[in-house]
């Protein structure tokens, strides 16, 4: 397994090192850095250099670095190092150089307790727990430091715009906290239209995810509909929810998942994805394109694109962002919103040939559309420039609302007695992976 | 004491001085007595030196404060004396009391964890000899979280100083944790002894019905990196039939719904291995599908596309070995919009794979729509996707060939000129099939820059030039600029051009005189001037054979060349889950010791100094196998450097001693055999005291291999009798030949020799035989040192093994048969480990067989003779029935393992055979008849 495991800044400086098996250069984190540098986007997760196996990921714009010279599993090495992040998170709270740099020591106790020898030992934010001994330290807030750094991502899958949360950066070491437990119901949207707004493709990826504060973990009963069914058979058709796979956190027991649509939990501290799934069947796309392409004239070309919103007009959708590439021989493009048009926009960006047109805010039934005037370079015909319109993309997030019906009935703590109710807050929230419209 | 900031910077005297002030003011307040002020003390120093400052002149201060009750302070401490204790060995034994007495303390098990884990860390032999017996104890601690960190410690000290852990019995007590009543402490186990067993390279993990039981019990109650560890020790079980396979299968398979992608690969790897061992297809068909949702899961669900990357390439390998489990669901693997580019291309591959007649419309569709994207890799992969399911599905071909018809039609530069390069592929395929698109395919010429499009275009223009009615001015234009065009492109047009004259002679008249002319005067390309001249020599003699000869037929093409071949693919569906599967490469291709690292780059640099020449003549015999197919490209890639590296270093002391016999060769006389002989015989023994570590080989006796009475080739002479044998002295192969004239009147001398193309690509590193005169009467003795390097014929060796060799004399030539017994072409190098072994006996492709010699000889004997001609012991152990099978491993020189399982019986030896190929099974008892009877 991992010879090392280091944390290096965006610029390269070392913040951890911690070499478990002395068998590779004390310069392996230049040659990594130098390595990755020469890449033009982001670096490829694994390469080797000179017979050392280097496995990466980026969490808050810092390199977490595996390195080894065997024939390591490249799978299990991210999914480590994915959970080292969520260790030091669970932990301090955020990930940003300044924590790193303050809770460094910290953070070596975190890699002793999680790593022994470079091969991984406990990784549950609540088994260390007991095992630590220093305390986070907090970066000041006001500081002038932290104020000029760029606004750091976490390193969250799901990281919706639309509702805040309490419980994503906090730390589980907090003394004083709320007993209290949020359950967010993700699901992610794959939808390929053709251009007569018929689905070709579709699929849901979601799943459960938990943030626990509850105090002494308490063992959980979470019952998902009534209707639930795992697996597909060929050709079958009902009326309930169904799932074609999931799987589960180790510390959820789902034996009673087929008969009572049960799931047994022993919460561990922080957060964890109880449940994935995922849905390949027919369901109901919550938004429908409808793109019309007209040659004017030679050199002018017309599209209008109709949006539709087929929810329940309760729910509200947000940051809707359509994409539009162009032909490349555009010389201009004029974009018409219908009048009156609010928090809408749309712009042309003539370096990428790519029309934006944003939506903050759409209610369920509501229409809207776009039109854009394109006028040609003189060196293509309209009639071959169309070819280059499409595919549209389309992004959004629609908040309390998730297309497979997919439903927590309840959620209850299983010891009697326990009169301390825990606060559960749960939400669901719908985003788009890939939704996209061909033309 | 060393101080960084004098060595590394010329900076000015203050800086210095204020470092030694910082100095000074840590060693302060580390000797302080509040807790806190030493706290921050060490803080800071542990920053600077993670900052690659050098603090170790601190090392005295911060070890006194190791005896705290602070655990934070302690724990602070230790991290500083890992860091320290290697390059201050002498001062780190300071730190042993304290580590062995924390490591008894009898109240806190953390703290007793605490210090065996950092006693492990401290890599200093010195040091381990104080920890092995607070080691033993805590093997069997009370607490099992003290237990799990002594399993592993047991393997990081075995790194550190092996034979002090195998003499002190700990192996021992380590296999006995596998009993441990807690799942951690055992998985821990399993950890630490597959961690051994790689370092060791023999068996440590004893896996019987018994310890699997143990493994499965743990898998199901420890964390999930322990079950990760369980199923790679399950992984590397055989089982005994398959009704254990099914059981054990049946334990395995509900770790497949797993969230750690890790734990399903691992379990998929081994569902992949166990199915080979069920019988009853229905059991397969039903295990085999548990893996489908799972795999697809891999690829959704939120994953890193990193992740997804790792599991569509281990679908690639999946479905190549078992369709069945990915048949239906063809949907998953359709590209994205948002997919990063390394996905989009990995499914395509597995696309390609999928493709059959039922869903080709579907995926046609799909890959239809690929080509209007804009990322230009993407879509030129799609194009070279379409056609590689045109060629692959025969029914299918024809609408793969309108899809491509379309994609000339866009126009779009990159999508035609990749079409016309699938399209030639299609033409080869089904010859004249798809005429109708040659006007499409003309008309593009104008954008053609792609030298490979363009060779493809020439290409098909030269191959319908009696259905292009332009296609000699099409080819005039082309030739045009045929000095400027690279190689393969000229190549093309010459063909093209002579295609275009033999059948229509009146129009490509002028034009192949033209292109002749320039290509024979003003070409500079020998390959290409060459034929040039046969083209015209054939125009001048026979146009008729001329036009036979450009127009014979073809061997047809396929799909196949993206396979992976079996044996790699077995290899690979072991390496499921990890890098191998990814690279798709041999583990041993990337995966080396950092001491060979080093070693090779110093064997390097010392043969750029020695011999360049060596260097360069393995290069074309590695072009020249992959030329041979593109399926051989994948077994190229994992020679690995170090391979090559032990031939060339090989062939140098070759050359070395082949200087040295020749020297003595040469101050013989003719006429003193005897006393030649008796030198040669002394010679031996010299040569092994000059090279001690050499191995003294058997000697195989001299066969007659021509007879007195056989004339030579031209039946010129005859009289001349042969008898030769190949040797191994050393690490290289000689031929010894004897050479007796039994003319009356002639004298043979101007001894030449060569070798027929042979499995084994052996030939002689010099034609010349270093030979005296051999006058009427007598005999002489002559060495010829053989090498591998020579051209390969690709046929296995038959049984007798007999090469086929020309030897020339001033006389006349004579065609000669050489036996060759397998001995002589054991490599020296001891390249198989006992794990390689193992997997090797696990694998499908092998030939196996029973042999009994019968001859007594006494084990240790057996083996000293078997390891003299590199044939290694490999391990030992017990069966069942208790009897002791002891495995011996060989490999050829051309990399192929040869493994025995040698039972003793008191009147003979058994012995289990496993050879890649069948007929390598009697040579190789032969050789061993040969090893273990002569000498």
């Amino acid at each position: 397994m991992f010879s090392q495991i280091f944390i290096l800044s965006p610029r390269g400086d070392t913040i951890i090192n911690r070499d478990f098996r002395s068998d590779l250069p004390k310069s392996t984190p230049e040659t990594f850095f130098r390595q990755a540098k020469t890449y033009s986007g982001d670096a490829n997760p694994l390469f080797t250099v000179d017979c050392i196996q280097f496995a990466h990921i980026k969490r808050g714009g810092l390199y977490i670095v595996g390195t080894s010279r065997f024939n390591l599993q490249p799978a299990m090495s991210l999914e480590l190092l994915d959970r080292l992040a969520k260790e030091i998170k669970d932990f301090c709270g955020v990930i940003n150089e300044e924590v790193l740099r303050k809770n460094f020591i910290l953070i070596y106790e975190i890699l002793d307790e999680s790593f022994d020898f470079g091969y991984p030992q406990l990784m549950a934010t609540e088994q260390i727990k007991p095992l630590i001994v220093n305390d986070p330290i907090q970066p000041q807030p006001d500081s002038v430091m932290n104020s000029l750094r760029p606004k750091i991502q976490t390193f969250n899958i799901f990281v919706p715009n639309t509702i805040g949360s309490q419980a994503v950066q906090r730390s589980v070491l907090n003394k004083n906290q709320a007993n209290e437990i949020f359950v967010d119901i993700y699901e992610k949207l794959n939808v390929l239209f053709n251009s007569s707004a018929y689905v070709i493709n579709q699929s849901i990826e979601g799943c459960i995810q938990m943030t626990s504060f509850l105090q002494g973990n308490p063992p959980l009963k979470l019952a998902l509909n009534d209707d639930l069914q795992i697996g597909r058979q060929q050709g079958q058709y009902s009326a309930g929810v169904i799932l074609d796979d999931c799987n589960f956190h180790e510390c959820v027991n789902a034996n009673e998942l087929d008969m009572n649509k049960t799931l047994r939990i022993q919460p561990p501290d922080g957060q964890f994805v109880v449940m994935n799934y995922r849905i390949s069947g027919d369901y109901a796309a919550p938004f429908r394109l409808f793109p019309i392409i007209e040659e004017i004239s030679s050199s002018k070309i017309e599209v209008t694109i109709k949006l539709k919103a087929c929810f329940d007009a309760k729910i509200i959708a947000s940051y809707a962002t359509i994409r539009i590439p162009i032909p490349k021989q555009t010389a201009n493009a004029y974009t018409e919103l219908v009048k009156n048009a609010q928090q809408e926009t749309a712009e042309y960006d003539s370096n990428k040939k790519m029309v934006e047109w944003q939506i903050k805010k759409l209610n369920g039934g509501q229409e809207r559309s776009l039109k854009i005037k394109l006028t040609l370079q003189a060196t293509q015909t309209a009639h071959t420039a169309r070819k280059e319109i499409g595919p549209i993309a389309m992004n959004f997030e629609i908040p309390m609302f998730n297309v497979s019906r997919l439903q927590i009935k309840y959620l209850r703590i299983e010891e009697r007695g326990n009169t301390t109710n825990p606060h559960r807050w749960v939400r669901y929230i719908t985003q788009s992976s890939s939704y996209v419209c061909r033309i | 004491m060393s101080r960084p900031s004098a060595s590394t910077s010329s900076s000015s005297r203050s800086s210095r001085s204020r470092y030694g002030k910082e100095v000074k003011e840590l060693q302060d307040a580390l000797n302080q007595n509040k807790i806190e002020s030493k706290r921050d003390a060490i803080r800071k120093i542990i920053d600077a030196m993670t900052r690659g400052k050098d603090v170790s002149m601190l090392f005295p201060d911060v070890a006194k404060n190791m005896e705290t009750s602070n655990l934070e302070l302690k724990k602070l401490v230790y991290l500083y004396i890992i860091n320290y204790a290697k390059i201050m060995p002498d001062l780190a034994v300071m730190a042993v009391n304290s580590f062995r007495k924390d490591a008894r303390d009898k109240t806190n098990p953390f703290l007793r964890a605490l210090a065996i884990r950092t006693m492990g860390c401290i890599r200093v032999k010195l040091i381990t000899e104080y920890l092995l017996d607070p080691l033993k104890e805590s093997i069997k601690d009370e607490d099992s979280y003290v237990r799990k960190t002594a399993a592993i410690c047991i393997s990081k000290l075995y790194d550190v100083s092996p034979e002090l852990i195998e003499e002190q019995g700990l192996l021992k007590l380590l296999e006995n944790l596998l009993n441990d009543g807690n799942a951690m402490v055992v998985a821990n186990a399993v950890c630490a002894l597959l961690i051994v067993q790689e370092s060791k390279g023999t068996t440590m993990l004893q896996l019987n019905p018994y310890t699997i039981q143990k493994i499965l019990t743990a898998m199901n109650e420890c964390n999930e990196w322990g079950v990760i560890y369980c199923l790679d020790a399950l992984a590397m079980y055989i089982p005994e039939d398959g009704k254990e396979a099914e059981a054990i299968l049946e334990r395995v398979s509900p770790r497949l719904n797993h969230n750690n992608p890790g734990v399903v690969l691992s379990a998929c790897k081994i569902m992949m291995k166990f199915l080979d061992y069920l019988q009853n297809p229905e059991t397969i068909r039903q295990n085999a599908l548990k893996m489908t949702a799972p795999l697809i899961s891999l690829l959704s669900l939120g994953k890193e596309p990193e992740i997804q990357y790792v599991a569509l390439k281990n679908i690639n390998l999946i479905i190549q070995k078992r369709p069945i489990i990915i048949e239906k669901d063809i949907k998953v693997f359709f590209c994205n919009f948002n997919d990063p580019i390394y996905i989009k291309l990995q499914k395509l591959e597995v696309l390609s794979k999928l493709a059959n007649n039922d869903n080709i419309q579907q995926i046609l569709h799909e890959l239809k729509e690929y080509t209007q994207e804009v990322d230009v890799e993407f879509v030129r992969k799609s194009v070279r996707t379409i056609g590689r399911c045109a060629i692959k599905l025969e029914k299918a071909a024809e609408k793969c060939v309108t899809a491509l018809w379309e994609c000339l039609k866009t126009k779009v530069n990159y999508v035609v000129m990749e079409s016309i390069i699938v399209i030639r592929d299609i033409f080869r395929k089904y010859p004249r099939k798809y005429e109708m698109i040659l006007k499409d395919l003309c008309e593009n010429l104008k954008s053609i820059e792609d030298p490979e499009a363009k060779a493809s275009m020439i290409w098909i223009i030269g191959e319908y030039v009696d259905t292009i009615e332009n296609a000699d001015s099409l080819l005039g234009n082309f030739s045009e600029n045929f000095k400027d065009e690279p190689a393969n492109v000229q190549h093309q047009i010459l063909v093209a051009v002579m295609k275009l004259f033999l059948q229509r002679p009146n129009d490509g008249k002028e034009l192949i005189h033209n292109l002749l002319k320039t290509a024979t005067i003003e070409c500079e390309n020998p390959d290409l001037r060459d034929r040039a001249y046969i083209y015209w020599r054939m125009l001048s003699t026979d146009p008729e054979l001329a036009k036979k000869i450009v127009f014979t037929e073809r061997p047809t093409i396929s799909d196949s060349s993206y396979t992976i071949e079996n044996e790699l693919l077995d290899k690979l569906i072991e390496n499921i889950g990890n890098l191998s599967s990814v690279y798709t490469k041999k583990p041993e291709s990337f995966v080396k010791k950092l001491r060979d690292v080093l070693n090779s780059k110093i064997a390097d640099k010392i043969d750029d100094v020695y011999d360049q020449d060596q260097l360069m003549e393995g290069r074309p015999e590695d072009y020249s196998d992959q030329q041979g197919g593109s399926s051989n490209i994948n077994e190229n890639n994992y020679e690995t450097s170090s391979q090559i590296q032990s031939q060339i270093q090989q062939s140098q002391v070759q050359q070395v001693t082949q200087k040295i016999d020749l020297l003595d060769l040469d101050e013989n006389q003719p006429q003193q055999q005897q006393s030649q002989q008796q030198q040669q015989q002394q010679q031996l023994p010299t040569q092994q005291i000059q090279q001690p570590n050499q191995f003294q080989n058997i000697k195989i006796p001299f066969a007659e291999v021509l007879n007195s009475n056989t004339p030579g080739s031209q039946a010129q002479i005859q009289g001349l009798q042969i008898e030769a044998a190949f040797q191994k002295y050393g690490d290289k192969i000689v031929l010894d030949l004897k050479f007796t004239n039994k003319t009356q009147d002639k004298t043979f001398s101007a001894f030449g020799i060569k070798f027929n193309k042979n499995p084994f690509k052996l030939q002689p590193d010099a034609i010349e035989i270093q030979c005296q005169p051999v006058f009427p009467g007598s005999t002489q003795i002559a060495q010829s040192s053989i090498n591998t390097n020579g051209p390969a014929l690709e046929e296995p060796p038959q049984m007798p093994y007999k090469i086929q060799v020309a030897l020339k004399t001033n006389l006349d030539v004579f065609y000669i048969f050489i036996p060759m017994s397998l001995s002589v072409l054991f490599s020296n190098t001891a390249s198989i480990t006992q794990q390689k072994f193992i997997e090797l006996s696990q694998a499908q492709n092998m030939a196996r067989k029973q042999e009994v010699l019968q001859i007594q000889i006494d084990p240790l004997k057996m083996k000293e003779k078997l390891e003299r001609n590199y044939f290694f012991l490999i391990g030992v152990r017990k069966d069942e029935r208790g009897v002791e099978l002891l495995s011996y491993a060989a490999t050829l020189v051309n990399g192929m393992p040869l493994l025995v399982n040698v039972i003793h019986t008191p009147t003979a030896i058994n012995l289990q055979l496993q050879v890649p190929h069948p007929t390598l099974m009697p040579l190789l008892y032969q050789a061993i008849g040969f090893i273990l009877t002569l000498n």
